[in-house]
């Protein structure tokens, strides 16, 4: 047994994670801008946070798997494969294909069902508990939406820091680097970076990272290039204060709104994409997107299999008006320009 | 006060100014609202729009007059990518080409299983074998028969732009499939004419020789090559081939389009320059339809053709020109016999819509405005219930019709891989063989068919010679246990591989990666666990895939394969050694090769039905079942929707389109077209409520502002 | 100011070169030019056949300069791009030019609607939101927004054609027809569906951008010396916030021509859009590769202008 099982890696990341949080946690605290905007946060939007809070639960109980504990006459599980603790709560709740939420035999054909009354929002045509598949779906949103984010914005943040503030060739660069992947048809990219990869979902963070990039990259240019023109920023230049410092101490804090907001901001806008590319085929494993695209033809069936498309529909509207609820919560409280001045 | 709200905590000083700002104000954005009372007309004009809209407003997509003619409503998702009788050879183009030409033989509409009949021809051709193994077949052309008016004709007499059609028509078409730079996709196949192949070589090489040559109208050229030995003119009607290699299946050729009479006029008008279209988008043939409008984005209209023999010699009485006079007790049943000897085309009009969504195409099908639903061999999402239609549809008088189609879906083995395949010996044929007894076909036409399909016992589906329904495969008769004891034989008990001491771990590679494909695949890889071994799913695009077929770097897969024509050796050639995919690049994808398979084959193949062909056939099949290269799983069943004012519908199969058999009743459908569609119109009114519901708090405090 | 200019101009010359490479890079590493003839002919075309249509449509020649000098497929990509030769599409030889012309038409009636009615009612409602901040209105005019942000484009899309058209029926779900009469009925879903997805996103970033504006210096100002509230929003915030608003709109150009892809997919509008997708999905290299050059360069075109225009306006940003 390898020590490279991506299920160990998995756990590994998401420990590193939950450190992290911690850690940015403490940092909030000891400073009393964001710890004063971060109080203000939490008055304004208490259930969203709340909710957005579930979600991570959620997605976390689905991170962490191990290998082995797997009763004898477990349906469908490979003895050996690694489980998480979500997987280990619905571990034995297969039926055969479709049956209605709370309902007691199937919808085709009306065979009794192994777990009658058992499943809340019924079985997808797999049999699968679509409950199960509701909430396995959080961590992969959670991760489209939060790993792309950490890899385009930093990414972002790189070469419109250096475009605003150098200018010059490095500029031109840049705006060359831009326009270009800007006029490219996203779908091309996506289709083309996808299938070079291989499907799995970090292979789809890296594509919707690529093809998104481009946008927080214009605005950190142009930020940075207002930025710049800043009286203590002239002043700092001119006393001779290295670039790296300048940068560092003077353009990113005042950048950091702005990585908040559009953080929380691409965050919505990259699950939502992830809906289409799984209509193209290209989607991610167990995403409520690909639920949402197979459920499609369900809608045509007569009579109607609903419970599908409202579950995951219903999932993904949730997590996304909360986050956008509290993302625009965010800005309100960090962009200076909107804030309300006491 | 507002100015303290609105200026971020910036207090007026001058509250005596608030009259004079106000007026100011009607000069800004909110000029337009100048009071209350405009408040109210504003809304009260905005419903008045809405209701309006409404009241105008209707779902149904066709213009009014198309109401109350015979037309026939259907939808096609892409546009085919030729129309040229001699290249096209998918489904989508023969809904078209099936039509709009004619060929010298046809299948009769309502026998089972399909029996050719004389369409163009007078009678079925005569066969004479001649020395030296060659073959003769002696087709006679009807006289009289005209193309359908074109431009590319000249103004005859009777101020028409037709011509007489004559064997030289054929013979013409026929040298098109020789033709290199044509590229037909069968040219193989009608390689066994006499010369056919040389008469390729010649003209390719006076292409070369003479850049001249090849700028000269195509059927110039064929004349100056010399044409095709083996296909000879005796007389201005009659035409005769001849075969230089035992093929009794060429007869079937002649009911495909790809032998159709086309005129050479066409060839040389269509080029596609001066404004005109190319030949491939516009047919010129002998066909009960013409193809009247053809707009490839969007729409397309077949309408009936005049100089159709059976419209224009309807006391021929010919055979493919009159509604069938024999049919089954099913034919009797359904009404279909009413329409005995009747002429055909018996509507006038097709019209085809692009739909390229399968949802809009079925609602608008439950709506009325599609006449069937779905094409015959694409994918379309299943509405019924159990064996029949759900008390609802029948209720609108819907209709369902039912037909085997002659195709085979299977999962196959890559027999060159060193896992499954035959390398493996004993063993490998062991796992095979469990993994043929662990998926359950029924189970997973009832999962993902709703029962539809015939589970497939083996490559040969009903219909076709050589199928025997009381066949009973032992590896397609599910039995877990019995599976579980095969792993333990071959090694791997549970499925743990000895060496890993982990679990067998296989690899299915797919290219349909949509959610409802995986699905599928999911159902084979759930079963295969059972006996613990862990199959893992490599889903790419459709070119990767196919690459990987040609590196031979793919260890299991699906396909399906849909017959030409009712042979069995159109099926049993896929598991021939000679068409393996990695070594010859033909459809083998198994690379399945037994040598004494292929001595039945190749034996199997020219002979004529009979009890010695049988016996060939029932050997190679239980060949077939020991080695397992295939786990059959299914022969399509499909199922045809159509609407109560629809009749005559019975689908075929092989791709043949049967609109000159169908008939519809115009009134019966306007009537209930508009009695679904009727627009619900109260959400509107709710909706308008809800948006004063909204709006009037709004405004209540742009009031409150005011004071 | 000529030169910068000049050097947009020639950044954008460069940009489009950067683009035709990269999508060459991109489908040749993902397709063979027999995948292309494959796909074209059929799955049951024999390899003869195959060979005939490549030496055809001129792909029998290695990919790349280094391996032949004279005959490569990315100088003919170049060339043929440059010179605007568009050719015939790869997957049924029918003329491009026919094509898009064909298309451009549908795509336009789409868009444009869209665009204009977008911006008619999104921007007086982020005016009048903006106007009554913090009150009622501001509230449920945000929490209206973010509610039709949250939900996907697939899901309002089903949703629409689903309830709109099969349950009260209102307006065919799908199909498109040019004539004028017909041409409301078929629009009116798309073009909700477009304006209902999109209304929420636009409104938030104007009413963010008037917001912003709105607190400026020079605007309270105005406020003191007693402008009233309403003049302020429609002479100074409003022309002042026509800078990002028409960069918006201008970027957003270019784009109508190629459509609306989603919307016209799955309402069947046979415009550029769907072209540009049934091209990526078939293996039509020399189809996709017309549609994304003609769109990078109304891009580039539109981008250039924008920046040239940002730098005349805005005294800002300093134009060295």
């Amino acid at each position: 047994m390898s020590w490279l099982e991506p299920h160990i890696l998995s756990n590994l990341v998401t420990l590193g994670l939950l450190v992290g949080l911690v850690f940015a946690a403490r940092v909030v605290r000891a400073q009393r801008l964001w710890r004063e905007a971060a109080v203000e946060l939490w008055h304004r939007r208490r259930f969203a946070i709340l909710v957005v809070g579930v979600y991570l639960l959620i997605g976390l109980a689905d991170s962490i798997s191990w290998t082995g504990g797997v009763p004898e006459d477990a349906v469908g599980v490979l003895p050996n494969a690694p489980l998480s603790i979500l997987d280990r709560a619905f571990l034995d709740s297969r039926e055969a294909s479709y049956s209605a939420p709370f309902a007691d035999v199937e919808f085709y054909g009306g065979d009794a069902l192994r777990h009658p009354g058992g499943h809340p929002l019924g079985t997808d045509i797999l049999g699968r508990d679509v409950f199960y598949l509701s909430l396995k779906g959080a961590r992969v949103a959670l991760l489209i939406g939060g790993l792309t984010s950490l890899i385009a914005i930093p990414l972002a943040l790189l070469f419109g820091v250096c475009a605003g503030y150098f200018g010059g060739r490095f500029d031109d660069f840049v705006f060359f680097l831009i326009s270009t992947m800007a006029s490219m048809p996203s779908l091309l990219l996506l289709i083309a970076l996808i299938m070079v990869m291989g499907r799995s979902t970090f292979s789809v963070c890296i594509a919707l990272a690529v093809t998104g990039w481009v946008g927080f990259c214009r605005l950190t240019r142009a930020e940075t290039l207002k930025l710049r023109e800043l009286d203590y920023i002239q002043a700092a230049r001119a006393l001779g204060v290295s670039e790296a410092k300048i940068i560092f101490r003077h353009i990113l804090p005042n950048l950091a709104h702005l990585i908040v907001i559009t953080f929380v901001l691409m965050f919505s806008g990259l699950v939502l994409s992830e809906a289409v590319l799984s209509w193209l085929g290209i989607g991610v494993d167990g995403s409520w997107g690909q639920m949402i695209d197979g459920a499609r033809d369900e809608l045509s069936r007569q009579p109607v299999v609903w419970w599908n498309i409202a579950a995951a529909g219903s999932a993904l509207f949730g997590l996304i008006l909360a986050v956008n609820s509290v993302g625009d919560a965010v800005r309100d409280v960090l962009d200076p320009r909107t804030a309300r001045e006491s | 006060m507002k100015y303290e709200q609105m200026s971020g905590g910036h207090r007026a000083v001058n509250a005596g100014c608030a009259k004079t700002t106000l007026r100011r104000a009607q000069g800004g954005v909110l000029s337009a609202i100048r009071g209350p009372s405009d408040v109210a007309s504003r809304l009260l004009g905005l419903g008045l729009a809405i209701v309006f809209s409404l009241s105008a407003c209707s779902n149904d997509p066709y213009p009014p007059e198309d109401g109350e003619a015979k037309v026939l409503y259907s939808s096609f998702d892409a546009a085919p990518r030729t129309l040229d009788p001699a290249t096209a050879y998918t489904t989508k183009a023969h809904s078209v080409t099936g039509v709009v030409y004619d060929t010298l033989l046809k299948y009769h509409f309502l026998k089972r299983p399909l029996e050719l009949i004389p369409g163009l021809a007078v009678d079925l051709p005569l066969v004479t074998p001649l020395e030296g193994g060659r073959t003769r077949y002696r087709f006679t052309l009807r006289e009289d028969l005209l193309f359908a008016d074109d431009d590319c004709f000249e103004l005859s007499g009777e101020g028409r732009r037709t011509r007489e059609i004559v064997s030289a028509d054929i013979a013409f078409q026929l040298m098109r499939l020789a033709d290199p730079l044509i590229g037909s996709p069968v040219a193989e196949t009608f390689a066994n004419i006499d010369g056919f192949v040389e008469f390729a070589a010649t003209l390719e090489a006076h292409r070369e020789e003479d850049p001249a040559f090849a700028d000269q109208a195509a059927h110039e050229q064929y004349a100056a090559a010399g044409g095709v030995r083996g296909i000879e003119m005796p007389s201005r009607y009659v035409l005769d081939i001849t075969l230089h290699r035992a093929y009794p299946q060429i007869k079937y050729w002649f009911a495909m389009e790809f032998t159709t009479p086309v005129p050479w006029e066409a060839i040389a008008y269509y080029t596609g320059q001066d404004g005109r279209p190319r030949f491939d988008d516009h047919p010129v043939g002998a066909g009960p339809f013409v193809l009247s409008e053809y707009d490839k984005q969007s729409r397309y209209v077949l309408s009936k053709n005049p100089n159709w023999y059976g419209v224009r010699h309807p006391e021929w009485k010919a055979p493919a020109a009159i509604f069938p006079t024999e049919g089954d007790e099913e034919d009797r049943r359904s009404g279909r016999m009413a329409y005995a000897g009747r002429s055909l085309p018996l509507i006038d009009r097709v019209v085809v819509v692009r739909e390229k969504e399968s949802i809009p195409r079925f609602n608008k099908f439950l709506q009325g405005y599609y006449d069937a639903s779905g094409v015959i061999k694409e994918s379309f999402d299943s509405v019924i219930q159990g064996d029949g239609l759900s008390v609802e549809m029948e209720g609108l008088g819907m209709r369902l019709g039912k037909a085997v189609s002659p195709d085979v879906y299977y999962i196959g083995f890559n027999m060159n891989d060193e896992v499954v395949g035959r390398f493996g010996g004993e063993s490998s044929r062991k796992i095979r063989q469990a993994m043929s007894l662990a998926v359950d076909s029924e189970e997973f036409l009832r999962i993902f068919q709703n029962g539809r399909g015939v589970p497939a016992q083996s490559p040969l589906p009903p219909g076709i010679y050589g199928y025997e329904s009381g066949y009973e495969n032992t590896f397609r008769q599910p039995n877990i246990e019995r599976a579980k004891e095969l792993m333990t034989e071959a090694g791997y008990q549970n499925g743990i591989d000895p060496t890993t001491g982990e679990a067998l771990t296989l690899t299915f590679d797919t290219s349909s990666t949509s959610t409802a494909g995986l699905n599928q695949v999911r159902f084979y890889t759930n079963a295969w666990r059972q006996l613990g071994i862990d199959v893992q799913i490599d889903g790419t695009t459709y070119n990767q895939f196919q690459e990987k077929l040609r590196q031979g770097d793919y260890q299991i897969f699906q396909f399906g394969w849909v017959a030409d024509y009712p042979d069995p050796e159109n099926f049993l050639f896929l598991l021939w050694s000679k068409m393996g995919k990695s070594d010859f690049g033909g459809p083998n994808a198994t690379n399945f090769s037994d040598a004494r398979f292929d001595e039945l084959f190749v034996s199997m193949k020219a002979r004529d039905n009979g009890p010695q062909r049988i016996a060939e056939i029932e050997e190679m099949l239980s060949i077939l079942e020991r080695e397992r290269p295939w786990i059959e799983l299914f022969h399509r069943e499909d199922y045809s929707l159509y609407q109560g004012w629809v009749k005559n519908v019975k689908p075929m199969g092989l791709s043949i389109p049967t609109y000159q058999y169908r008939d519809i009743d115009p009134t019966s459908r306007s009537e209930k077209r508009k009695a679904w569609n009727e627009p619900v119109q109260w959400p509107a009114y709710v909706l308008l409520l809800a948006g004063v519901m909204v709006i009037v708090p709004g405004v209540l405090t742009y009031f409150k502002e005011r004071q | 100011m000529g030169a910068y200019v000049l050097r947009r101009l020639g950044y954008g010359v460069g940009v489009v070169l950067g683009v035709l490479f990269l999508l060459f890079l991109l489908f040749f590493t993902i397709t063979a030019p027999e995948d292309i003839a494959r796909k074209a002919l059929g799955d049951k075309a024999p390899p003869e056949a195959i060979q005939t249509w490549l030496e055809n449509h001129e792909y029998d020649r290695p990919l790349w300069p280094w391996q032949d000098w004279d005959e490569n497929l990315l100088f003919d990509h170049y060339r043929k791009m440059l010179t605007f030769d568009f050719g015939v599409s790869d997957a049924d030889d029918s003329p491009i030019i026919d094509r898009i012309k064909a298309g451009m038409g549908p795509s336009l009636s789409l868009t444009v609607p869209l665009l204009v009615l977008g911006l008619l009612i999104s921007i007086p409602l982020s005016l009048l939101v903006a106007f009554f901040r913090e009150t009622y209105i501001d509230r449920m005019g945000v929490f209206l927004c973010v509610l039709a942000m949250s939900v996907s484009t697939l899901l309002y899309i089903i949703g629409a054609q689903f309830l709109i058209g099969k349950v009260l029926r209102w307006y065919p779900i799908s199909g498109f027809d040019a004539s004028l009469a017909m041409l409301p009925r078929f629009l009116a879903l798309p073009v909700l569906v477009g304006l209902i997805s999109g209304v929420g996103g636009d409104v938030r970033f104007y009413r963010t951008v008037f917001l912003e504006e709105s607190n400026r210096d020079f605007v309270r100002t105005a406020r003191a010396k007693g402008a009233g509230e309403a003049r302020i929003m429609v002479f100074h915030v409003l022309r002042n916030a026509m800078i990002p608003i028409l960069t918006r709109v201008v970027l957003a150009i270019p784009f109508l021509f190629m459509g609306a892809l989603l919307l016209e997919a799955f309402f069947g509008i046979p415009g550029l859009g769907s072209m540009t997708v049934d091209a990526i999905q078939s293996n039509d290299f020399s189809t996709m590769r017309t549609m994304v050059y003609i769109g990078s360069l109304l891009f580039v075109f539109g981008q250039v202008a924008t920046d040239i225009s940002y730098g005349l306006v805005d005294p800002r940003v300093s134009v060295e």
